[in-house]
C-alpha cells in the first residue's frame, strides 16, 4: 500500500520533533517535509500535494487559519495548537482532528488513525472553507490583513488598502488599491472582522470604507447611491443609509 | 457607637472638670439669688454636681436612640424637649431630697432652695442644652469620620483589586507551548528537559508567589525575565537572542513586581511569533537625574499581522505605573526602521 505523505507545519523546533518522534514507528507514514512558517507551508502543500498535514495555528507570516483559506486542494488537516479554544470549537467539524499541546502519544495515534481511515477510504472532508469560517466566533480584535491567492501568488492585503467588499454568491470580491481579489468568505465575516470604525455595511451586498465615500445621492424612492472617490457607484439600502447616518453623524 | 465620655479616660476627666467649673458658677449665681452666703450651699453644690453629672452621662443613651430611630426634625425636637423636662425636674427634686436626707438639721435649706428655684430651673435647662450640643456634635463628627474611613477603605480596596487585575497573568499560550517543548525534549534531550522544567517552575513561582504588591528590585525582575527568555529560547532556538546592557547602580531600584514582563511578552508576540528572521531583544538600564531609564527594543517584521494587537499589555503597564508612582513615572514607545522600542522612566528613590 502507498505511504501517506505527510507535512509538518509548525514554527517551534521541539514541537516538530515530538510529532516526528511519534510518527517514527508508523511505517505507513512518510514525512516528506517540515516547515517553520505559514508561507513556506503553503508553498510546500501546493507543490508537493501531501495527503496529511499537521498544522499549527499561531505562526509567522501566515497563520494556519489563513493558510487553510487560500488552499485550493485540501489535504487532511490535523491541527496542533496550544490554547486556541475558540479555534478548536470552530474547527472541530472540519479538520480530521485537533491536538492540544502537549498531547500524549495515545491521543496522537488516535488522530493519525482517523486521518488514515479517511485517506484510505477517500471520504475526505470537503466542507467549503466559507462555512468553516462562518463558525468562527467573534474575535477580540478586528483583522489587520487578508490573504488572497492570485494564480500561484499569495498576497497579503493590509486592511487599510481595502476600498470595498462586494458579495458574489458564495464568494466575496475584495476591491483594494492594488486591484480586486475573490475570496471564499461570507459578508458576515467581513462585517464582524473589519474595523467597525472604518467600514460600514451600506447594502446587503456591500461593505465600504468610510474614507472612500465621496458623496451620497438619493436614488429612486427610499434608496440612495454612494459615489466613491474612484467614481464607482454602489447602491445604499434603507438600512445601509441608517448605518451611514449613525457612523457619519449627519 | 460607644459612650463618648465613659469609653475614654481623658474625656471623663475633662467631663468632671467641666462639671466642677459649672458648679462654681452655680454657687456664685445662687449666692447672688439668696443674697448671702450659707454653709448649705457647699453640700448642695456637690450633690447637685454628682446628680446632674450622672443624669448627663445617662442622657447619652436616649439621645443615641432618638438619633438612630427618628429622622424627622420635629420628632427629634419633641423627644429632646420631653427628656430635657424630665432631666431638669428630676435633678432639682432629687437634689433637694438628697440634701435633706444627708443634712436633715440644716434649717435654712428650704428657704435657700425656694429662693434659688427659678435659677435652678434656668441652670438645669442651660446645662441640658450644653449636653445636647456636645453629644450631637460628637455624633456628627463620629458619623463623618466613619464615612471617611469607609470611603478610604473602599478606595484602597478598589486600588488593590485593580492592581491585582493589572498584574500580568501568565499567558496560557506560553505555558502550554513550553510544556509541549518539555514533552518533546524528554525524548531528544532529557537533560535540557529537566533544565527547562526547573526554569519554568522558578518563573511560575516568581509570578505566582508574589501575591501582594511588594516592590522588588530591578535585579530580581531581570533574573526572572532571563528565565522567561531562556524558556522562549528553547522554543524558538536561534530565532531569539538577547542582549543586556545594565548599569550596576540601577540594579537595586525598586519597582512593582512583574512590571516588565508584559513588555517582553509583547516583544516575543509581535517580534518572534510574527517573524521568520531572528529577533534580538536588547535591554538597557541607566540612571539619569534620579530616574532610571529602562529601554527594551527588538526588531520586528513590518508586514501586517493577522489581527491588530489590543494594546492591553502596554495599557496595563502604564496604568500600574500611574497607580504606583502617580505622574512621576512614564512609558513611551517608538517604531522606527523595523525596530520597536519601549522606554520606561521610573524614579529611583520612590519606593
Amino acid at each position: 500500500m502507498e505511504k501517506i505523505r505527510t507535512v509538518i507545519i509548525e514554527d517551534e523546533a521541539p514541537a516538530r520533533e515530538i510529532i516526528k518522534y511519534y510518527l517514527k514507528d508508523l511505517d505507513y507514514i512518510e514525512v516528506i517535509a517540515d516547515c517553520a512558517d505559514g508561507f513556506s507551508g503553503l508553498k510546500t502543500i501546493s507543490t508537493m500535494k501531501p495527503d496529511l498535514v499537521f498544522l499549527d495555528i499561531q505562526m509567522p507570516r501566515l497563520t494556519g487559519i489563513e493558510l487553510l483559506e487560500v488552499l485550493t486542494e485540501k489535504p487532511e488537516i490535523i491541527f496542533t495548537t496550544a490554547y486556541d479554544q475558540f479555534a478548536i470549537r470552530a474547527f472541530e467539524l472540519n479538520a480530521v482532528d485537533y491536538l492540544l499541546k502537549p498531547f500524549p502519544k495515545r491521543r496522537f495515534l488516535e488522530a493519525v488513525k482517523k486521518a488514515t481511515d479517511k485517506i484510505r477510504t477517500g471520504t475526505g472532508n470537503k466542507e467549503p472553507v466559507s462555512q468553516l469560517l462562518a463558525k468562527m466566533p467573534e474575535p477580540a480584535s478586528p483583522v489587520n490583513r487578508i490573504v488572497v491567492r492570485k494564480g500561484n501568488a499569495i498576497n497579503l492585503i493590509p486592511v487599510e488598502q481595502i476600498k470595498y467588499v462586494e458579495a458574489q454568491d458564495d464568494y466575496v470580491m475584495v476591491y483594494h488599491s492594488g486591484g480586486k481579489a475573490l475570496k471564499q468568505q461570507t459578508m458576515k465575516f467581513y462585517e464582524e472582522n473589519l474595523p467597525k470604525t472604518d467600514f460600514v455595511r451600506i447594502h446587503r451586498s456591500y461593505i465600504v470604507k468610510v474614507t472612500e465615500l465621496k458623496r451620497i445621492e438619493p436614488y429612486g424612492k427610499d434608496t440612495h447611491v454612494a459615489i466613491l472617490q474612484s467614481g464607482d457607484k454602489l447602491p445604499v439600502s434603507r438600512a445601509g443609509y441608517k448605518h451611514l447616518k449613525e457612523e457619519l453623524n449627519f | 457607637m460607644k459612650h463618648p465620655v465613659l469609653a475614654n479616660r481623658v474625656r471623663l476627666i475633662v467631663w468632671w472638670l467641666v462639671w466642677l467649673f459649672m458648679t462654681l458658677g452655680q454657687l456664685l449665681l445662687y449666692y447672688y439669688a439668696y443674697g448671702r452666703f450659707t454653709t448649705t450651699a457647699i453640700p448642695d453644690g456637690i450633690i447637685s454636681l454628682i446628680i446632674y453629672s450622672g443624669i448627663g452621662l445617662s442622657l447619652w443613651y436616649p439621645f443615641r436612640y432618638f438619633n438612630a430611630t427618628s429622622s424627622r426634625t420635629t420628632a427629634v425636637i419633641t423627644n429632646l424637649v420631653v427628656s430635657g423636662a424630665v432631666a431638669v425636674t428630676l435633678w432639682v427634686l432629687i437634689n433637694k431630697y438628697f440634701v435633706l436626707l444627708i443634712l436633715p438639721k440644716v434649717n435654712d435649706y428650704q428657704a435657700y432652695w425656694e429662693a434659688t428655684f427659678p435659677y435652678r430651673i434656668g441652670t438645669g435647662v442651660f446645662i441640658y442644652g450644653l449636653i445636647v450640643l456636645a453629644y450631637y456634635l460628637f455624633i456628627s463628627l463620629y458619623n463623618l469620620s466613619e464615612k471617611n474611613a469607609k470611603e478610604a477603605k473602599l478606595e484602597s480596596l478598589v486600588k488593590e483589586t485593580e492592581l491585582k487585575m493589572l498584574r500580568s497573568q501568565i499567558n496560557p499560550h506560553f505555558l502550554f507551548n513550553s510544556l509541549n517543548s518539555v514533552s518533546s525534549l524528554t525524548i531528544t534531550d532529557p537533560e535540557k528537559a529537566r533544565d527547562m522544567v526547573i526554569k519554568l517552575s522558578e518563573f511560575m513561582r516568581y509570578a505566582l508567589s508574589k501575591k501582594d504588591e511588594q516592590p522588588v528590585s530591578l535585579r530580581s525582575e531581570l533574573e526572572n525575565l532571563r528565565l522567561y527568555l531562556d524558556i522562549e529560547k528553547v522554543r524558538f532556538g536561534d530565532k531569539l537572542s538577547t542582549e543586556e546592557n545594565i548599569e550596576e547602580k540601577c540594579l537595586e531600584t525598586k519597582m512593582p513586581v512583574m512590571l516588565l514582563q508584559p513588555l517582553y511578552e509583547n516583544a516575543i508576540k509581535h517580534g518572534v511569533y510574527e517573524s521568520t528572521e531572528s529577533v534580538r531583544i536588547i535591554t538597557q538600564a541607566k540612571i539619569i537625574d534620579g530616574y532610571i531609564e529602562i529601554t527594551i527594543c527588538n526588531n520586528y517584521d513590518p508586514a501586517p499581522s493577522l489581527r491588530r494587537g489590543t494594546g492591553t499589555g502596554l495599557i496595563n503597564v502604564a496604568r500600574r505605573l500611574e497607580l504606583f508612582y502617580g505622574n512621576k513615572a512614564s512609558i513611551k514607545t517608538t517604531k522606527e526602521n523595523g525596530i520597536y522600542t519601549v522606554n520606561l522612566y521610573i524614579p529611583t528613590d520612590f519606593l
